[in-house]
């Protein structure tokens, strides 16, 4: 212990430099006690779900398959299912052996014999035969059984052991068929033990190799491509042409704001429902519009050709979304100085010219914030797909999104869709990443 | 700005808001003609002789309509209230108080908004059917913190940013503390900014689709899009619902965009514009 040498006797100078830090140093904990409930909550509901898609996409991991619905590192046993069968294979197996007769009997004995060995190899664990004790008393009194208590570790060897001899007993008692009174009981008994043992699901990048060589999957990255360039495309081309052309003062902005801001503000899938009315094969107001002008030779053609699928799509969306990138530029455009067009056209610069020379190069920085947001937006794209076609017809309009989720929720194959929606996140970074790389260079051009 | 408007503008302007109107001048045309008139010769005719409001009332007696409405309502509301308080705090700390790594916390929290849904659904719906949430309001308003969070805070360090300094500097010099210089001063400059925030934290929460689809497949408990989105019987769709629906669900929206439209409008181009 270090004695205090002057405990009663600070200094008033040091007293005062003491509170001037306590003070910054509150402010600053104040801070970072201020953003931790909301850092620990990202952290937790966002960050940390991400690189747990990356851990379960190493996995062979289905949530139908009750042996490969988690995430398993290690050989395991299940003893829920293990006592649920095991008893009655050696009721069964006893009683077959007492109504055989010679070289039957011998080998219903010896299967016997290698099940209970194999039983008492697991029950050498005393931590294993715990368990398994308080396991086979709650099931003999009918009681739950929780999925702590019922899985338990095990050792390679013996779980390669247990495997190995209920896979023979299912082998020999097959053979052994002709000779027994109910064969298929014992068939059944056994197989439903082999389910008890639980291997490791690890596959590393597996699923990764696999889809990077499905053609599935490059389809649905070249679909959510086309659909995310050729709509964005067009978003910002038709967004700043009305951008530039309600720019000015004019009577009803209120209401053609309002107009702007519905398509934005319904919910898409919403949106999408309506859009897959005005685009019906039969009733389809707009397919009958643009069968009259000749866009499409017939109606039907609109959802069920790949072509017309994938248009209607793009439509629905440039429809929805337009008016928001219209939005977003004519907020950028009301910061450029009008008096840098009254000097243009002074010096005689053609409209073309002004927009070219002035608008552009000034609205840039407001055009990439814009196309950033929509092309991630759009290559995201999920709900309108859904609804609008389900990614068909052929998956000709399944984006990758849709292939992740009919993967997980449909197949529930779980660590194939975590592969997918991993490749989704890495596209999504790459492309912001190409975004603030520009951004970023813009930004600092201009200091 | 200056520019004057002339005739051919304003033919243009009806134009481009018939065209982006059309879609729901349409659905709400079929939503009130009988169902028979949707389908054949009439089906392209706006108008019908034989106005009906079946559709509307079959929503609400055929399908749990109203019980959607209610899902959606309390999801919501929960999630823009909470998602905006905690919010509220750390954008309070990053656009007023000094403190090292905020940049690094404004990218994270930007990065974060970006990240696509279907990356983090896997664990989370795992997650939520271990602790028996699917199904339940909780186990929307957890996962609707990954997007709602991180707008809210982008979007309030903008608000808070624009509240002059100095009447910071004069609280403090009166005596005040943090916490009171915030709930006295700052807080009530920045209502306007927390107002606009929850509108469009609270569209966004409401128009979710991938999380409420997977997560609450019981009917008693999904949403509005979800439950509209469902109506799609096996063979054939009921058109008439769906218009009708359709309808309920924007007029409400259409009230409050023009009710409130300033305000979303400053909010959608805080952050995007440089100033």
């Amino acid at each position: 212990m270090k004695p205090n040498l002057m405990p009663n006797n600070p200094k008033p100078i040091e007293a005062k430099t003491k509170t001037k830090s306590k003070k910054k140093l509150s402010e600053r904990s104040i801070g970072y006690l201020l953003i931790a409930p909301a850092m620990i909550l990202i952290f937790v509901i966002a960050i940390w779900p991400v690189f747990q898609s990356f851990y379960y996409s190493m996995f062979d991991l289905r949530l139908n398959n009750p042996a490969k619905s988690e995430a398993y590192t290690s050989y395991k046993v299940n003893l829920h299912t293990y006592l649920d069968n095991y008893p009655f294979l050696i009721n069964s197996l006893e009683e077959e052996a007492d109504n055989a007769t010679g070289k039957t009997k011998e080998e219903l004995a010896e299967i016997q014999a290698n099940l209970e060995k194999i039983d008492s190899e697991l029950k050498k664990d005393s931590e294993l035969k715990d368990q398994y004790e308080q396991v086979d008393e709650k099931l003999m009194v009918m009681k739950p059984v929780s999925e702590e208590l019922a899985v338990a570790k095990l050792d390679k060897e013996v779980a390669l052991d247990l495997e190995k001899t209920v896979d023979d007993t299912t082998d020999r008692v097959r053979e052994l068929k002709g000779e027994l009174e109910n064969p298929d009981d014992l068939i059944g008994l056994s197989s439903s033990l082999s389910d008890s043992v639980i291997t490791p699901n690890f596959i590393g990048l597996k699923h990764y190799k696999e889809n990077l060589s499905d053609g599935r999957m490059w389809k649905a990255i070249s679909n959510t491509t086309v659909f995310t360039v050729i709509s964005v495309f067009a978003e910002l081309v038709i967004g700043l042409a009305i951008a530039i052309l309600i720019n000015k003062a004019f009577f009803g902005r209120g209401l053609v704001r309002a107009t702007i801001l519905i398509p934005w503000a319904i919910p898409t899938a919403v949106s999408a429902f309506m859009w897959k009315y005005l685009y019906d094969g039969q009733n389809g107001i707009v397919a009958k519009a643009f069968e009259e002008i000749g866009l499409f030779d017939r109606m039907t053609d609109l959802l069920t050709s790949s072509n017309g699928a994938m248009f209607s799509v793009i439509f629905a969306d440039v429809w929805k979304t337009t008016p928001y990138m219209a939005l977003l530029l004519l907020a950028g455009l009301q910061t450029i100085p009008s008096s840098l067009y009254e000097a243009a056209a002074i010096d005689g610069a053609s409209k073309w010219k002004q927009f070219l020379k002035i608008t552009l190069p000034l609205l840039k920085s407001s055009i990439l914030v814009a196309l950033l947001f929509r092309t991630l937006d759009a290559f995201r794209v999920f709900d309108l797909i859904y609804v609008l076609t389900g990614g068909g017809p052929a998956n000709s309009t399944e984006t990758i999104s849709i292939l992740a989720y009919k993967v997980m929720f449909a197949q529930t194959n779980f660590g194939e869709g975590s592969a997918l929606s991993v490749i989704v996140f890495i596209c999504v970074a790459i492309i912001s990443m190409i975004y603030i790389k520009f951004l970023g260079r813009d930004l600092l051009n201009d200091k | 700005m200056n520019k004057k408007a002339g005739p051919m503008f304003y033919v243009f302007l009806a134009l481009f808001v018939f065209l982006v109107m059309f879609p729901f001048l349409w659905v709400l045309a079929s939503s009130i003609k009988p169902v028979a008139e949707l389908f054949g010769d009439r089906a392209f005719i706006p108008f019908t002789d034989n106005m009906t409001l079946e559709n509307y009332e079959s929503v609400f007696v055929n399908y749990p309509f109203l019980k959607y409405l209610w899902n959606s309502l309390v999801v919501s509301t929960i999630t823009t209230v909470y998602a905006v308080l905690v919010a509220s705090f750390a954008a309070y700390a990053i656009a007023r108080l000094k403190f090292k790594g905020k940049t690094f916390i404004l990218g994270l929290v930007l990065s974060v908004s970006m990240f696509p849904q279907i990356a983090t659904i896997s664990p989370i719906y795992i997650v939520l059917k271990n602790l028996g949430l699917t199904n339940s309001y909780l186990g929307l308003i957890i996962p609707y913190t990954t997007f709602t969070l991180p707008l809210s805070i982008w979007l309030l360090v903008t608000f808070f940013r624009k509240i002059p300094f100095d009447l910071e500097e004069a609280a403090k010099i009166d005596g005040a503390s943090l916490m009171q210089t915030y709930w006295r001063v700052i807080l009530p400059l920045a209502i306007p900014g927390i107002f606009t925030t929850a509108i469009l934290v609270f569209i966004s929460a409401w128009n979710e689709f991938l999380f409420a689809l997977t997560i609450n497949t019981d009917d008693a408990y999904k949403t509005v899009p979800v439950g509209i989105a469902m109506f799609e019987g096996q063979f054939t769709i009921p058109w008439g619902e769906v218009t009708a629906a359709t309808v309920i669900v924007t007029v409400p929206l259409v009230i409050m965009v023009l009710a409130f439209q300033r305000k979303i409008v400053s909010g959608l181009t805080s952050g995007a514009v440089k100033e």
